[in-house]
């Protein structure tokens, strides 16, 4: 992340306090406010608070709590003064901001009928994960994600979060899109339905994610899928976070019209996976070709694994 | 010749008296103008949270592409000066811009006020109340269209009939 990027984030009044924070920006993984807590920020793994003029300190800051006020201008800005156009992803608790950075949400819930959020109020804890663009961290990938005929594997990546599955799929569908030293360049379409993995401002993908790539933004991942094939014809589909049995089978009907899949689940390995009661079908079945896992050591986010359909190590 | 320069005056005098009349109406129908492109521009705020949901800046964008060329610069610079980065607040920028365009314009102040003020109608967090609230601000000027579209016909007589009036009764006074 630049330091302008950064500081695009926050009003004017505010960016003084965050000028420290910006001068390490590049190592910079998450932002913490909290409203009567002083904020904290994840730099290189290392957890600081921000002080009242802005210096980070190893212990909580007195005097230097975030207030109502700042959350609110923070929020304001962050949704362009136009709050009305981010009620859904307000709803679900996050929303995603120019250069795929995630902002999550917490604070008092409205319900309406059948315990439905209908949405948030009393906004008053935030956390903003910075997107990653890390050209070329795939690139190892490459050698076992292709068959000796140049086809991609359907490939599921496993990671708990905060390990760089994002990160990884994104780069992977540039470098599937692009092409590569095992596998011409194909079309790749993307269901990005939090706008992690492109990006997209206003439609137009910020990250690289290929020449060859369409990119169906903020939609549903079940609905997504359906569209695209009907309308893209992708050799390759690529979505994130599988969560439940829709977008299984959403899935399955996109390997039946012959598209290529690359996905991503939540968790710590192949084996949880398998403990997932909407996924222990896919994994008999064989959906999936190559399940790679991705994990965290040292503050270094590293591939555990790389496994074929029958879960033995390749 | 004396009767050459009288009737030349009188001439000058009615002559002037009616370009009066003449743009009185022309103002009068400017104004009528103006409410109608505002409640045209507000319309298109409205839709574009409502179905577009649109945020305010990517709004601009859409009016300054769409709008009469009086109102163009105002909203691309409105959507360039958010589009900057610089964190300054989108209401601050958005009543400093449509104050400047709508000075010289000729509308009442609380017709004016319907633009400049919106950022104060925004804040809902759901585009189908944001836009009623928005129509809602935008009524007074679709009722203040329409009695000066009723209006202006009966007025724009009425000014021309007096300024000829009064064209006539100055020359008859010099004279």
């Amino acid at each position: 992340m630049k330091r302008d990027e950064l500081m695009r984030m926050f009003p004017e009044y505010l960016r003084a306090g965050w000028e420290k924070v910006a001068e390490q920006a590049e190592g910079l993984q998450e932002i913490r406010m909290r409203v009567n807590r002083p904020a904290t920020v994840l730099i290189n793994c290392r957890e600081r608070f921000v002080g009242k003029g802005g210096e980070l300190m190893d212990r909580p800051p007195s005097g230097a709590a975030v207030t109502a006020e700042d959350m609110e201008a923070v929020l304001k800005h962050l949704c362009q003064y136009s709050v009305y156009a981010f009620a859904d992803e307000i709803r679900r608790g996050f929303l995603t901001i120019q250069g795929g950075h995630r902002v999550g949400l917490a604070g008092q819930v409205i319900l309406e009928e059948a315990d439905k959020v209908r949405n948030l109020k009393y906004i008053r804890y935030l956390n903003i994960r910075i997107a990653h663009e890390i050209a070329g961290v795939s690139d190892v990938l490459l050698p076992v994600l292709y068959d000796t005929g140049g086809a991609l594997y359907n490939t599921l990546l496993i990671s708990p979060p905060g390990c760089g599955k994002t990160t990884m799929l994104r780069d992977l569908v540039r470098n599937v899109s692009d092409g590569n030293a095992y596998g011409a360049g194909v079309n790749v379409s993307v269901v990005d339905e939090r706008s992690e993995i492109a990006g997209s401002y206003m439609g137009t993908a910020q990250n690289n994610v290929g020449m060859r790539t369409d990119v169906l933004d903020g939609c549903p991942k079940r609905e997504g899928m359906m569209m695209l094939i009907r309308a893209m014809a992708p050799q390759v589909l690529a979505v994130d976070e599988l969560g439940g049995i829709g977008d299984i089978q959403a899935l399955r009907m996109a390997s039946g019209c012959g598209c290529r899949l690359i996905a991503t689940i939540h968790g710590g390995s192949l084996d949880e996976i398998k403990n997932k009661n909407y996924m222990c079908d896919v994994i008999k079945d064989r959906l999936f070709e190559r399940y790679v896992v991705l994990t965290r050591k040292n503050g270094r986010c590293e591939v555990e694994g790389i496994y074929n359909k029958d879960g033995i190590g390749v | 010749m004396g009767l050459v320069f009288k009737i030349l005056g009188t001439v000058c005098i009615l002559a002037g008296c009616m370009g009066w009349g003449v743009s009185r109406v022309g103002e009068e129908r400017g104004r009528v103008r103006n409410l109608r492109e505002l409640i045209q521009i507000t319309g298109r705020i409205r839709d574009e949270i409502a179905y577009g949901k649109h945020t305010m800046p990517e709004i601009c964008l859409i009016l300054a592409q769409n709008c009469s060329p009086a109102y163009r610069a105002c909203f691309l610079k409105i959507y360039e000066q958010a589009g900057q980065g610089r964190g300054e607040p989108f209401d601050c920028i958005w009543t400093r811009q449509t104050g400047k365009c709508l000075k010289d314009v000729p509308l009442a102040e609380e017709e004016k006020a319907v633009l400049t003020d919106l950022p104060r109608n925004m804040g809902m967090q759901e585009e189908k109340l944001q836009a009623e609230s928005v129509a809602r601000a935008a009524g007074l000027l679709v009722r203040n269209c329409r009695m000066a579209e009723e209006a202006y016909e009966n007025k724009s007589k009425v000014i021309l009939s007096v300024s000829a009036l009064t064209g006539v009764f100055i020359t008859i006074l010099l004279i």
